[in-house]
């Protein structure tokens, strides 16, 4: 008897080896597929190289500046002999700007300044978002109600203002001004994740769970979030284009008080009183923001076609 | 449910919005100590005793010495009052009420203009974009939208600016009007004009034509920026509803009526292809206003939002905060309206 048990057992393990070994390959599948499809996809593949082009320039800039001959990675050097904006030229590739500044130099400094500030609000935004969204959908009732009228009042001012106000209380700096957009951003995230977890909490397989009797965390940890985490990740990766964009568009107004940092929005603002002699000192900053944004929202879309498993076919 | 029981759903609704918003401010300008209410609300030309005295009276008003929960109501009172602070800056000193009056039918005018461009410029695009799908218009349409999108709005007003300011050299690119057309009239000091505080309006009023048409001029450039910002989203959401509702079963029957394609299209598909667009257009409005700020920052153009950028560049907390309470009750209201409005044209809504 005991025996003809443990020959069962065996089986039944065999059976649960052969499961995961297929389950294995299957992954691996899964993985061959995600990445031709997303191969397939041209402007996905073109922005996901304009993207690794901006991440290499800022890991340039951070650990080994004097690679591409840069001096200060932190301070612009301006040129006070010669202050007036001057065209591209050998020297100066994308010109300079007031007071003097090589335009090139700045933006390639700028760029990695712009990133870091901002792969640090959507990082700290998606988590307060992501974590408070889910666990609002998750616990329901009372709790999610009050989660819901709290994102309402912060969506009732218009985010630029609200972390223009946010970071004017706080003090006018590139860390103030990061600290306001995460504050006035995460509620877009929250609102996101939440949708995705009550969406995903009515699928057929938790409710198959359920009625498996896995446990309430089990079903959270195992079968809602990994099927939740994906689609939040791909909306972050989406949203650094807007998030550089605002960025630099507050520090344009003004937002960063007049120290010579090397912030792309502040650049294009240098030149703004130039603008008739000297299109390019507001061209070229304005222009960079845009390609990244650009890059951004296209590596976001191919993303999603490979998440999304009804246009994979 | 009735019409009328949503309307007073929806406005029951308003008021903890209201709350909320008006807590977000209070404790803006309230949480970091006393420092920040008084620099709002002394009249910044007092000095010595009367300084020191003023101090004294506004603890007593607003409670300062009390918890911030308290002081909420008393804040909220004065506010209500429409007392609201002083402001300080280049373009205005004075009291903020009167600093909104002035300089709020400038913004309400770029974004009123702004507005009807995006519904002009849009809707026919998006509906173009999409009856004829991966038509080379279509793709061209896709590519523009795609890269407006990306934009920051100073970009756009600076291509702009480049684009038909200094090379065409047709259009203005700075303030409301050319200072030389009104240096002596009556109506218009310190380029402030009265009565309505609209040139464009006021120069009708008092007859004085060639000042109306170089406002004119001078109105075009900021809210096309304004528009450009705004209507690539529009024209993505109304291609993507509009190929929606084209796939569904009364348009096929339609066509299978032999109704000619345009009635289709225009009267069949259209008005239900706008509805997400009225949904989201309270998204819109947000970015409206969020833009105003910019691009009256670059124009120069004098409303709330360069205001708002003159009181950041010299520290003056009157400014920031009233307009931040004013963006935010003018977003609410047209949130408001337009949940009541979308309700009174699609009764699905309602249940």
């Amino acid at each position: 008897m005991l025996h003809l048990e443990r020959m069962k057992g065996e089986e039944e393990n065999r059976e649960a080896k052969k499961n995961n070994e297929s389950y294995r390959s299957g992954r691996l599948e899964n993985l061959k597929v995600s990445v031709s499809v997303f191969i397939a996809n041209k402007t996905a593949l073109a922005g996901l190289l304009i993207f690794i082009i901006f991440i290499a320039d800022a890991l340039i800039v951070q650990f080994d500046p004097q690679l591409i001959g840069i001096q200060s990675p932190n301070l612009l050097v301006p040129n006070f002999q010669n202050p007036i904006p001057l065209p591209p030229s050998p020297e100066h590739p994308f010109g300079t700007t007031y007071p003097g500044i090589d335009l090139f130099d700045g933006i390639v400094k700028a760029i990695r300044i712009d990133l870091a500030y901002s792969f640090f609000v959507v990082a700290v935004g998606a988590s307060i978002g992501a974590i408070v969204g889910i666990i609002s959908a998750w616990a329901g009732g009372m709790m999610d109600e009050i989660v819901m009228r709290l994102t309402d009042i912060v969506f009732s001012i218009p985010y630029l203002i609200l972390a223009l106000a946010v970071g004017f209380i706080l003090g006018r700096s590139l860390w103030h001004m990061s600290i306001a957009l995460a504050l006035t951003w995460w509620p877009l995230y929250a609102r996101y994740a939440r949708s995705q977890t009550l969406s995903t909490k009515e699928l057929t397989f938790v409710e198959a769970a359920k009625a498996g009797g896995v446990g309430r965390g089990m079903i959270m940890f195992k079968h809602i979030l990994p099927n939740v985490l994906p689609p939040i990740f791909i909306q972050i990766s989406l949203d650094l284009g807007s998030i550089v964009v605002i960025f630099s568009t507050l520090a344009f107004i003004g937002f960063i008080p007049n120290a010579d940092i090397p912030e792309l929005g502040y650049l294009t603002s240098l030149g703004l009183n130039y603008v008739q002699t000297a299109p390019w000192a507001v061209i070229f900053p304005g222009l960079v923001i845009t390609v990244f944004a650009l890059a951004v929202n296209l590596l976001g879309d191919g993303l999603r076609d490979v998440i999304d498993p009804r246009r994979r076919s | 449910m009735k019409l009328w029981a949503y309307v007073v759903r929806r406005l029951l609704l308003f008021i903890p919005t209201l709350i909320g918003l008006t807590f977000i401010v209070f404790i803006l300008s309230h949480a970091g100590g006393n420092n920040l209410v008084l620099a709002e609300y002394i009249n910044p030309r007092l000095t010595g005793e009367a300084r020191t005295l003023l101090i004294q009276k506004l603890t007593e008003e607003f409670h300062l010495n009390q918890p911030l929960y308290i002081q909420y109501f008393y804040w909220l009172y004065q506010v209500l009052q429409g007392n609201w602070g002083f402001t300080t800056t280049p373009i205005f000193s004075g009291t903020v009420i009167t600093a909104i009056d002035l300089f709020f039918p400038n913004t309400a005018m770029i974004t009123v203009v702004a507005s009807v461009l995006i519904w002009a410029i849009g809707v026919p695009l998006g509906i173009y974009s999409s009856v004829n799908r991966d038509s080379v218009g279509d793709q061209v349409l896709r590519v523009g939208s795609f890269t407006l999108y990306a934009m920051p709005i100073y970009l756009i007003a600076v291509a702009l600016i480049i684009a038909l300011g200094v090379y065409l050299k047709l259009i203005p690119f700075s303030g409301v009007v050319n200072p030389i057309l009104v240096s002596d009239v009556s109506w218009y000091k310190n380029g402030i004009s009265y009565p309505t505080h609209i040139i464009l309006i006021d120069s009708m009023l008092h007859g004085a034509w060639q000042v109306t048409w170089d406002s004119f001029l001078h109105l075009i450039l900021p809210s096309l920026t304004l528009a450009l910002a705004t209507v690539a989203s529009i024209i993505r959401i109304l291609r993507a509803s509009m190929l929606e509702v084209l796939e569904q079963d009364f348009i096929r029957l339609a066509w299978s009526k032999g109704i000619p394609a345009k009635l289709v299209y225009n009267l069949h598909a259209r008005k239900n292809a706008l509805l997400p667009v009225l949904t989201l257009y309270g998204v819109t409005v947000a970015f409206l206003l969020g833009g105003a700020v910019v691009v009256e920052t670059v124009f120069s153009y004098p409303g709330i939002g360069y205001w708002t950028t003159q009181a950041l560049l010299n520290n003056d907390v009157g400014g920031i905060m009233a307009s931040t309470l004013l963006f935010g009750l003018i977003l609410v209201t047209a949130n408001l309206a337009l949940d009541i409005l979308y309700a009174f044209v699609d009764p699905r809504i309602r249940y």
